[in-house]
């Protein structure tokens, strides 16, 4: 255990870095914002972090929170700023964003190192210390899955106008996700400058929105579980995939390109779908129901809604 | 400064041919091809394995790189695009997912690539054609940058027309505005998907054969730096309009030589980026953008 | 899921992956210190190393190179019975397909493996500067070849069996002085550590020395495939010389295009343009120099042996710089093993720490060591069209 722990480190930290990546873009998926703004404040924590460390020697929980709430206020500032944009357009600006980001530290002379970036940003941060912030993390965000504050989100998602009109704020429900999406992010960078001790521009480029990206949509799009198990997935699967040699790299094109075929909703979607396609087969209710199980969901979450708001309350 | 001018001109047109196809298949049929790049190179790697073999000309290059484009593009549909369509459960999710699966997919032509060349540089060297240069009165221009400059405008221009005038741009055009009452109205929707992505593949092979004489050499990766450039183009310009993408194209790299040409040259990614976000923060439709395309 | 079961379910998956996590963690904290391999008084019957190197993506040309560059100096080892009757050197090898976080992952896997003695690090200078600190706080010996960037001899464990570019370019002087250029115009891949350096500050900083002026220097990006807008920039100043210090296919692009832009005089350029990257601009790729560490034009009687032993293994093949200073490094490593003798890995890294102040012949030369990086003076090649020829005065 010791030694396949000791053999496998990089990969075991990586896996929950991308955790909070893959969840920094989860966040706001779930909520119906496509930002990717999550990678750029990654990006922005990983040299605040590393520039922190080696020039001032902060203590690491310290400059973790630091950089998670620092990059929580600029991802609120930058998602004002995008506020009337949705769909494709507000991921497209959001990726612009990520980039600017990744040509300043290029540019950034000797305080982001250039191109070779910063190495020596040495601390004593544990790995029980990433897994405890993890941790919160993924309880804190399985709480907001489940009961009224769950369902209102899955309504801003589903239908805006229908949330507006239910008395729920939608914009400030759309920002909130802005400042989570930025403090994961922020995490996520930050924890990864400290364990790695060095950060370059190629680290916080596009290649990492496309990771977050792919973790999030095989592994699933609606919850924290997908974002985890696309991280361990896209973690691991470079290394379960050295056996077999040189053509590795194309195993692995093919693999995301028949997920993302076949496995639309991801495997959580999987998973969820043949869950309750279990139930269905329960006696009784042997309705020939479309397999398109989202008008149940819906019709399901609005139900709830009304019952919530029936006395007039809002938010 | 002529020359800067002329410079970028051809490098406008460059990026215009290799933006064409994206946002031809993008603003009609809604398919953001993330694999374009791939395809791009790819068709120029054919063309040269094909080459070193035969010594040819220029035009079969062209051909044979444009004819693999449009072969893997239609194998792209159809094996990823379709069955993602297919088992979509709406439109937004079907962008994702299509985005995924073109990301996927482009890996594999370029692992391909990289397996054979080891990364090295690959160029058309055993082509019979050869390129000349041309001294115009203190300004130079090669032969290959104006086949280029011409080709980029006269489809540019004759794809915008084609699409607004030809009935089967209308067709294309209404499946941009509505799938469904477009189908209603007669509008094969698969043959038409399938036409738009074999031009589409055709014009990157071409795009592809011409860089690699534009440039000399052209390594696997080459296609994936300008698939954000043609992002950045087709943003520019507005997402949907073929006249934006071609308007796009020269802001986009007059921007760049303009910047060259005042700063040290550190920032020209920057421009890329820049403009993307401005546009899309003050005027999201871009320069020509129609408001009836639904991409939310 | 909807309905409380599917709550319950999970909330309870995350307490219970949050405990497992935990678990796994506590596990981990308590390892402790990795220490080396099992001491010996003599050396065991197989020592292993392993090559993290890219085989595969962008750099795979160097990191093969490499590999084979191992491959021939412990074949010669192993046949010499340099480590004793008994002992043989072992090499296993590793595909980082040029990504950092594999390559992390590898350094980190070999420092578990105890059955490893060292390792020999990628070429890639970012994967480098992501193994170093593994292996040194590990205390595992971790040799690097190519790797030129900061951050990579970064403590005792870390050795580079290559100088950094900027330590031996400033031979190019010489030539500078020869073709008497006196304006000089640079174009260099500002978003490479390495190119940036000698863009910035290396080539500039021989101008009083070689006697002339930067009259213009252009930094271009990553992103950048067509030079003719630098080019014209550069051109407008009216050079006598031209450096263009670029990575990969640029180098034969803009060396194509500077030529159609109708310049003819001497171009500087850099090692990116060796192993064959200038042949698809043909005739245009000729007349460019630079500076090497090593060239298997340059004919001493170390060069000479090491070409021969390289063409037993692999015939009709000339090696690259990058297989020789991987077979100097194979041999460091031998050299500090016999020095040691022992298979223990911090008593090899006290080894080859003798071995290097002291200096040893290798296929480079004589190998001189600034602590744990290697010095050499440089030679000066260019390129015909076809091949590299070296270039004397």
């Amino acid at each position: 255990m010791t030694n396949f722990y000791d053999a496998n480190l990089v990969l075991i930290q990586s896996t929950f870095v991308g955790l909070l990546m893959a969840l920094s873009i989860q966040v706001p998926l779930r909520m119906g914002v496509f930002s990717f703004s999550g990678i750029g404040c990654y990006g922005v924590a990983a040299y605040g972090a590393a520039i922190l460390t080696i020039r001032y020697e902060t203590d690491p929980l310290v400059t973790i929170l630091l950089s998670a709430l620092v990059c929580g206020v600029l991802n609120l500032l930058l998602g004002m700023m995008v506020n009337r944009l949705g769909g494709l357009y507000l991921g497209m600006a959001t990726v612009a964003f990520d980039m600017i980001v990744s040509v300043v530290a290029t540019n950034g002379g000797d305080l982001t190192g250039g191109p070779t970036g910063l190495f020596g940003a040495i601390t004593d941060i544990t790995m029980t210390q990433v897994v405890v912030i993890c941790g919160v993390v993924v309880v804190a965000l399985a709480l907001t899955e489940r009961g009224r504050l769950g369902r209102r989100v899955d309504t801003v998602r589903e239908d805006p106008e229908l949330a507006a009109a239910m008395g729920i704020r939608v914009r400030d429900y759309r920002l909130a996700s802005f400042v989570v999406s930025g403090v994961l992010g922020g995490a996520a960078g930050a924890v990864n400058s400290l364990l790695r001790s060095t950060v370059s521009p190629t680290d916080i480029g596009f290649s990492l929105v496309v990771l977050a990206l792919t973790m999030i949509i095989i592994g699933g799009a609606r919850s924290w579980l997908g974002a985890l198990i696309g991280a361990v997935i896209f973690t691991w699967l470079p290394s379960v995939l050295e056996v077999v040699g040189q053509w590795q790299t194309i195993i692995y094109g093919v693999i995301v390109a028949l997920a993302a075929v076949y496995v639309p909703r991801g495997l959580v979607g999987l998973a969820t779908d043949g869950w309750r396609r279990l139930r269905r087969r329960q006696p009784a209710d042997t309705v020939a129901v479309a397999d398109d199980t989202t008008p149940d969901r819906e019709l399901a979450a609005l139900e709830n809604l009304a019952q919530d708001t029936s006395m007039g309350r809002t938010s | 400064m002529l020359q800067d001018l002329i410079n970028a001109v051809a490098l406008g047109s460059i990026y215009l041919l290799f933006a064409l196809g994206m946002s031809l298949a993008w603003g009609t049929i809604g398919i953001l091809n993330f694999a374009h790049g791939s395809i791009f190179m790819f068709s120029a790697f054919t063309a040269y394995l094909i080459v070193n073999a035969v010594k040819l000309p220029l035009v079969a290059v062209i051909l044979i790189a444009a004819i693999a484009g449009a072969v893997m593009s239609v194998a792209v549909q159809v094996l990823a695009f379709e069955p993602i369509l297919r088992r979509a459960k709406d439109s937004r999710a079907a962008e994702m997912q299509i985005l995924i699966g073109g990301i996927g997919v482009a890996g594999v032509p370029l692992a391909i690539a990289q397996h054979y060349t080891k990364s090295n540089p690959f160029g058309f060297t055993n082509s019979s054609f050869k390129v000349d240069t041309f001294d115009l009165g203190g300004v130079r221009i090669t032969s290959v940058q104006i086949i280029i400059i011409a080709l980029a405008l006269v489809l540019g221009v004759g794809i915008a027309r084609w699409l607004q005038v030809s009935r089967h741009g209308l067709a294309l055009r209404s499946i941009g505005v509505d799938p469904e009452v477009s189908s209603i109205m007669g509008v094969d929707r698969r043959r038409l998907a399938l036409t738009t992505m074999t031009i589409a593949g055709a014009l990157a092979g071409l795009a592809g054969a011409l860089l690699t004489y534009n440039l000399g050499a052209l390594t696997p990766e080459s296609g994936e730096t300008l698939i954000l450039k043609a992002f950045a183009a087709i943003v520019v310009g507005g997402v949907g309009s073929m006249a934006g993408v071609v308007v796009g194209s020269y802001v986009l790299a007059i921007a760049e030589t303009v910047v060259l040409t005042q700063t040290s040259g550190l920032w020209v990614d920057a421009v890329s980026f820049g403009l993307i976000f401005l546009v899309l923060m003050f005027r999201t439709q871009g320069l020509f953008g129609r408001r009836e395309v639904r991409r939310t | 899921m909807s309905g409380r079961l599917g709550g319950l379910l999970r909330g309870g998956t995350a307490l219970f992956t949050a405990g497992l996590l935990l678990t796994a963690a506590a596990c981990g904290d308590s390892a402790g210190d990795t220490g080396s391999s099992g001491s010996s008084a003599s050396l065991p019957s197989e020592i292993k190393v392993v090559s993290t190197n890219p085989e595969t993506g962008a750099a795979a040309f160097a990191g093969l190179a490499a590999n084979k560059g191992y491959e021939v100096a412990i074949q010669e080892i192993n046949d010499q019975h340099y480590l004793g009757a008994n002992t043989k050197l072992v090499l296993d090898k590793q595909d980082t397909t040029g990504k950092i976080q594999t390559a992390a992952s590898q350094a980190t896997s070999a420092v578990a493996d105890k059955s490893y003695t060292a390792i020999f690090g990628s070429v890639s200078s970012q994967e480098s500067v992501a193994q170093a600190p593994i292996a040194d706080k590990s205390k595992m010996p971790i040799i690097f070849t190519q790797a030129g960037s900061d951050g990579v001899v970064i403590g005792d464990y870390t050795f580079r069996v290559t100088p950094p570019m900027s330590s031996y370019y400033p031979k190019i002087a010489d030539y500078i002085k020869a073709q008497h250029i006196t304006k000089l115009a640079i174009i260099y891949a500002a978003w490479t550590p390495t190119l940036k350096e000698i863009g910035e500050k290396t080539l500039p900083g021989l101008a009083s020395q070689a006697g002339f002026t930067v009259v213009s220097s252009i930094g271009t990006q990553q992103t950048t495939q067509d030079f003719t807008a630098p080019i014209s920039q550069a051109l407008a100043k009216q050079p006598d010389g031209i450096a263009i210090l670029q990575v990969g296919a640029a180098n034969p692009t803009a060396m194509t295009q500077l030529r159609q832009a109708g310049y003819k005089g001497p171009v500087l350029g850099n090692s990116g343009a060796s192993a064959g990257n200038l042949t698809p601009a043909g005739a245009n790729g000729a007349g460019m120099t630079w500076v090497v560490d090593y060239s298997s034009q340059n004919k001493t009687e170390s060069s000479d042996k090491f070409v021969a032993l390289y063409q037993k293994k692999f015939p009709s093949e000339t090696p690259l710089n990058y297989a020789a200073e991987a077979y100097d490094a194979a041999w460091l490593l031998a050299r500090g093993i016999k020095e040691a003798g022992s298979a223990d890995r911090t008593a090899i890294m006290q080894g080859m720490k003798k071995t290097a102040s002291a200096g040893f012949t290798g296929a480079m030369g004589q190998l001189k060591f600034e602590g744990n990086d290697l010095r050499l003076p440089g030679v000066v090649v260019q390129w015909d069209g076809t091949k590299e020829i070296l270039v004397t005065g």
